[in-house]
């Protein structure tokens, strides 16, 4: 029961995360084509988790190829938050005119 | 924020695991709580049927907020002619709460451009708007187009002798007079 619970909570948490920063589309944010292959590892995360209950090996598989397309945002994400704390004055002027509409914020107002 | 950290700490946990199971040789391994064997068909059952409960739910959930959204916009006015850095300070004690105006929050921005306000800081998305203000009336300030005024929003909190307080600052000015109060 072990890869379903996990392959379940991965999947549903980073797909929620990533489906409210997707949403932000809706008031004027640009379109991240990477938070959208994000979104398709967090629907194979939890396609995973259910295959984990007849074929864990399988499984397996499937959860490692859809974390890799998730870390596909986070990856990014992860490296400009890093930037930013370095360069924070840099960070600003990149898109200075909402820090929430940057494409791999991972924080929102 | 906490679900940023949250979904990348189980990502690296699931990618680890994940990882691992895939690479690893199962030829004579035996079945552990770690490593463990398909399940039973009730517990497939029981278990299939709570965990699609669960994503209907979480589904219906999101539709419904996102019909529903109530979270207010805020109405900045700031005084006519103004350039330079604004700050709205959150929280403060004895500082007059933030009205509302037409289902808007109103910050009206003193001529220093520090509005103190005991009212908590807002979170989630709304589409803000900004007007000039003077004795002649209001008119509005462009933050999106070719020639937005409103530039670098960020929010934050800082430290202080008074403890931690809350606030946002966004900048008013053209995209020059934004990029040369970055370099000073």
């Amino acid at each position: 029961m072990l890869p379903f619970f996990l392959y379940f909570a991965a999947g549903v948490i980073t797909g929620f995360h990533v489906y409210t920063l997707l949403a932000l589309t809706v008031y004027g944010a640009p379109f991240n084509s990477l938070e959208l292959v994000s979104l398709l590892g967090s629907v194979g995360l939890l396609i995973a988790a259910f295959i984990g209950l007849f074929k864990p090996y399988a499984a397996a598989r499937i959860a490692f190829i859809a974390c890799l397309m998730t870390w596909s945002f986070y990856g990014p994400a992860i490296a400009n938050v890093v930037r930013t704390k370095f360069d924070k004055h840099s960070a600003v002027s990149a898109n200075p005119n909402n820090r929430g509409t940057q494409p791999f914020a991972l924080v929102s107002r | 924020m906490i679900l940023a950290y949250v979904s990348l700490a189980v990502l690296a946990i699931a990618t680890v695991y994940s990882g691992i199971v895939s690479f690893r040789k199962t030829e004579g391994a035996t079945a552990s709580w770690i490593f463990p064997k398909a399940v039973g068909w009730p517990t497939r059952i029981v278990v299939g049927a709570f965990s699609l409960a669960l994503l209907m739910s979480l589904g219906l959930w999101l539709g419904w907020t996102g019909q529903h959204s109530s979270l207010r916009s805020s109405r900045f006015l700031i005084p006519e002619g103004y350039t330079g850095w604004i700050r709205v300070e959150f929280e403060v004690q004895g500082a007059p709460p933030l009205s509302t105006e037409g289902g808007e929050y109103v910050l009206r921005i003193p001529a220093d451009g520090i509005l103190r306000t005991s009212s908590p800081e807002q979170y989630g998305w709304a589409r803000d708007h900004y007007y000039y203000y003077s004795a002649k009336g209001v008119h509005p300030i462009p933050d999106s187009g070719e020639t937005p005024l409103i530039w670098g929003r960020i929010n934050g909190e800082a430290s202080g002798a008074a403890g931690k307080r809350k606030y946002e600052e966004l900048f008013v000015g053209t995209a020059q007079q934004f990029k040369n109060q970055a370099k000073e």
